[in-house]
């Protein structure tokens, strides 16, 4: 791009808003020799899937106050009277930290096309269930969900017609597409999963809560074909990159890191980058889209892609995000020889198990426990994400939780909380719009692992900027960018 | 040759304001290139390599550029991770240039390591004679005021070019603290998510025995 004003040019695309999805849509078309101009309406790259510093955070959190912005909402920051915490920019706090299971199609396209070399993966360790104690001078505790065959055999957290069941089940789930399994399922497959284990394997209540956890399922109430997909895709992904683990974890951040190694891809193939810049006003000209931007500039474009941003109509969750000050060192330990330390666990709080205000939860909570290993705080804290359904009383469900989590963590003295982010956030709207010369992307999902259907939508952008023509075949594969290589040896 | 994998691989980043001579630099000092016409950014250039021995030891420099992001001010803080040192440009004969640095400064320190490494450099230095606008006693002072070192060069003449290269890597290898993260090939925990470099490793299904 030579360095005329931005006016001056035709663009094939503009991009709005740097979220995953658009930022993939930068790396999908940064071979392709199109004018790109990516805007995003804030300054930090990532949108609802930004991480932030605790400066950012407070930002964020100010302008949430004043300002509409469509899926976010009751932000506020708690900072308990502790000392402990270190600077704003040793925290990268990510808004929505996903896992990514071994066998994400994400990961695939991150490799085909190059851009996976500029990012950094962690694995994700062992998931384990919150038990409350059981009486009144007991504390409470993790047990660790068994979820490879020879787990099953090892463990002695359940007893030996529970490991039968569960043995029957992975079974079953590594082969649920066959015919004779499709049969056992399918009348099944819009009920709750729940529902299925209980008529078909005959499991137990505490059984069904771990194949319920290992699906992350916000409400507890997953369909059982969803379910299976995803339990299957936890199993096949299980020793995929390595030994002991099933799911990755960008460093610093999760997948906003994603976001901006994709933009920086897409910088490289000469997209233009402004960030702090929204879209004013809008005119649609036969072929064409002028645009006024925030900055003052006045563009025109081919096609404006952007991200849907308007509330959809599913439940919306809330958030916790928490940094304390102990490395939580028993939840990161490798369970298996030769594996990758893991830098993040996962918990689960079931439904049920806490009581608060008086009454038992309705919905599980997530507890994504993070290590310094992350990047995400320095060493000798976490930061641990905890996920619930939004209800009237979710900000102290969560609190709650996160109580009762840190009191089962250590026996004598609950490791300390530094600081405390909350927030709610809408679900977005499911599906893609395509309006003459505008698509408008589907919001972000809120789904605690990857959710590769959002990578068809991409695709299907691409698919429309690069044209019917262009193989799609060719989607995201590329080769390594040569680099000059050659000595200075004097 | 010793074997790429096996030497130490530091990353450098040229920061500084769009025409400042960040790419021209990086042209001369691999490619011993310099192209006057090449006003325009650089597309399609991710980052360059080159193997340079300081105190008689061989490293691996990855040198990235800002791919047009600095013109915007869009770099991102996933572009500065795990840098070792920071070269940072400007263009004696352009005084806006120059005045810019100041946030540039603030920029890479904000988004590095503590004791990550610095180098002020005042490019254009063919221009000296006739269009000057920035003395060296000046950005010598900014230099010292921010702890990095200075020099001035042209990507026209080759004057000075190899001088930041070869002064940033010997600053970086006498900060201890810099470099652990730059011999271990990997550290610990990190997944290797590419197959063909997966050390064979094969995957297999899990439980299918059973």
């Amino acid at each position: 791009m030579a360095m005329g004003s931005i006016a001056d040019t035709l663009w094939d695309v503009v991009i709005c808003g740097t979220g995953l999805q658009q930022s993939l849509l930068a790396l999908s078309l940064s071979r392709s020799g199109k004018n790109i101009l990516h805007i995003d309406p804030n300054d930090y790259y990532g949108g609802a899937e930004a991480a932030f510093s605790l400066q950012e955070a407070e930002s964020w959190v100010d302008r949430l106050a004043t300002e509409d912005k469509g899926l976010f909402r009751s932000a506020s920051i708690t900072k308990p009277d502790v000392t402990g915490l270190s600077f704003p920019r040793a925290y990268s706090l990510a808004l929505a930290p996903q896992l990514i299971h071994a066998r994400s199609e994400l990961l695939s396209q991150l490799v085909s096309s190059r851009a996976y070399r500029q990012v950094e993966f962690l694995a994700v360790g062992s998931f384990y269930i919150f038990k409350a104690p059981l009486g009144p001078d007991q504390q409470p505790s993790l047990v660790r969900i068994p979820s490879t065959r020879e787990d099953v055999f090892s463990t002695t957290a359940i007893s030996a017609k529970a490991k039968r069941g569960l043995m029957k089940f992975l079974k079953f789930v590594l082969d649920y597409h066959s015919p004779e399994q499709r049969d056992a399922w399918k009348p099944f497959a819009d009920k709750p999963l729940v529902d299925f284990l209980q008529e078909h394997f005959k499991m137990d209540a505490e059984l069904k809560t771990y194949i319920i956890t290992l699906t992350l399922s916000l409400d507890g109430r997953i369909s059982t074909e969803d379910g299976l997909a995803i339990i299957q895709r936890h199993l096949t992904s299980m020793g995929h990159f390595g030994p002991g683990f099933a799911a990755l974890y960008p460093k610093w951040g999760g997948i906003s890191e994603i976001a901006q190694v994709a933009c920086r891809a897409g910088a490289v193939g000469g997209a233009v980058y402004m960030l702090d810049t929204g879209i004013k006003s809008m005119a649609t000209a036969a072929d064409e889209i002028e645009l006024e931007l925030s900055s003052g500039d006045k563009v025109k474009t081919k096609l404006l892609v952007r991200g849907d941003e308007k509330v959809g109509d599913g439940p919306s969750i809330s958030r916790l995000v928490a940094v304390v000050g102990s490395s939580l060192k028993s939840l990161f330990e490798s369970t298996i020889e030769g594996a990758p330390t893991p830098c993040v666990a996962v918990v689960a709080l079931p439904a049920g198990s806490l009581t608060v205000s008086g009454e038992a939860t309705t919905s599980p909570v997530y507890v994504f426990a993070h290590s310094s290993g992350t990047g995400e705080c320095p060493n000798g804290q976490s930061v641990l994400y905890l996920t619930t359904m939004a209800t009237s009383n979710a900000r102290e469900v969560l609190n709650s939780a996160l109580g009762s989590f840190l009191s089962a963590m250590e026996q004598d003295q609950a490791p300390q909380c530094l600081y405390q982010l909350y927030y709610e956030q809408a679900a977005g709207v499911k599906q893609s719009r395509l309006d003459e010369l505008t698509l408008d992307l589907p919001g972000p999902s809120l789904s605690l692992s990857m959710d590769d259907s959002m990578l068809k939508h991409v695709r299907e952008a691409w698919q429309k900027v690069v044209g019917e023509t262009v193989d799609d075949a060719e989607y995201m594969v590329f080769t390594d960018r040569e680099p000059v290589d050659d000595d200075d040896y004097e | 040759m010793a074997s790429d994998d096996a030497l130490p691989t530091l990353k450098i980043l040229l920061i500084g304001p769009s025409g400042a001579g960040k790419s021209a630099l990086l042209m001369r000092y691999c490619d011993d290139e310099f192209d006057p016409d090449t006003a325009a950014a650089t597309i399609g250039i991710d980052f360059k390599i080159k193997r340079l021995a300081v105190r008689g030891k061989p490293y691996r420099l990855t040198l990235f550029d800002t791919a047009g992001q600095e013109r915007f001010r869009t770099l991102s803080t996933s572009f500065y991770r795990g840098a070792h040192g920071v070269i940072l440009v400007y263009d004696i004969s352009n005084r806006a240039s120059f005045l810019s640095m100041e946030r540039w400064f603030d920029e890479a320190t904000a988004n590095t390591v503590e004791d990550v490494a610095l180098y002020l450099v005042g490019a254009k230095l063919d221009k000296a004679s006739h269009s000057r606008e920035v003395t060296a006693e000046e950005g010598l002072a900014l230099a010292e005021q921010h702890g990095a070192s200075f020099c001035e060069a042209s990507s026209k003449t080759s004057e000075n070019v190899r001088r930041p290269f070869v002064e940033i890597v010997n600053q970086i290898v006498q900060t201890p603290g810099l470099l652990t993260n730059a011999t271990a090939k990997r550290r610990s925990g990190t997944v290797v998510v590419d197959s063909t470099t997966n050390g064979g490793y094969l995957p297999s299904l899990p439980n299918c025995a059973c």
